[in-house]
């Protein structure tokens, strides 16, 4: 077969071109232990997340040295708990299930980011760094109040959440959205019909 | 008309197509500019990344 010079360069960068995409994304699930999130979280009766001990009540809990839980519940149209809180400098897990419709879980402007399926525990762990504020939504159009459907994640700095930064759920079970500026007569009505 | 200009054959190695290797090339060097940043930047800059 007769392939002209130029083509034979072209046919290599071709060929080194996947090589670098393969090699990228390589690094990124080694180096920098990047995961997929997969059915690890297990299954969970969506009818009965009251009788979970997890989702029974909502909330963030440590689990070892630097290590939270931030146990989520999804539903028509809040995130609980709301917000969640961690601290910085840790690595946290997050479960987060449905007892509807499907949800989404999205830590706006981020990686962080799942489907929340009823009967299913959607599972996440991530690295937080510095103290932030982040906004949470739902991706996933879930019914007539999704567009207002939205949360909180504060990192804290840890000497303040030492200091009983977690355990505030019913102090911040209605916060002020100081960050949204849009739909707040619906999301009162939304959150007040859930109550 | 035609037939009174020259006329000149050359061979399947003689003719270089610069002008679509100078293309092919760009092309190339965007691709590789644009999947760098993409990754790296834009992917693996965007804290939180979920790592398990």
């Amino acid at each position: 077969m007769d392939i002209h010079s130029y083509e034979k360069i072209w046919l290599v960068l071709a060929v080194l071109l996947i090589a670098g995409f393969v090699s990228t994304v390589t690094y990124g699930a080694t180096a920098v232990g990047v995961q997929m999130i997969d059915d690890d979280g297990g299954t969970i009766n969506a009818n009965a997340l009251d009788e979970d001990p997890r989702f029974s009540n909502p909330r963030v809990e440590q689990v070892g040295e630097n290590h939270y839980a931030a146990y989520v519940v999804a539903q028509q149209f809040i995130f609980r708990p709301d917000p969640i809180t961690v601290p910085a400098n840790s690595t946290v897990t997050f479960y987060v299930t449905s007892p509807d419709v499907i949800h989404g879980f999205e830590v706006v402007g981020t990686n962080a980011n799942t489907m929340v399926v009823p009967g299913q525990v959607s599972k996440l762990t991530v690295n937080v760094d510095e103290p932030a504020e982040y906004g949470i939504l739902c991706n996933e159009y879930c019914g007539s109040g999704h567009h207002t459907m939205e949360g909180k994640l504060i990192v804290k700095p840890e000497s303040e959440y030492a200091q009983g930064g977690s355990t505030d759920r019913l102090r911040h079970s209605n916060p002020v959205r100081r960050a949204s500026g849009t739909g707040s007569p619906t999301r009162r009505l939304s959150s007040g019909q859930l109550s | 008309m035609t037939d009174e200009q020259p006329v000149r054959e050359i061979g399947h190695d003689e003719f270089d197509p610069n002008g679509t290797l100078a293309l092919i090339l760009i092309y190339f060097l965007i691709l590789v500019g644009m999947w760098i940043f993409m990754y790296f930047v834009e992917f693996l800059g965007n804290e939180l990344t979920v790592i398990g």
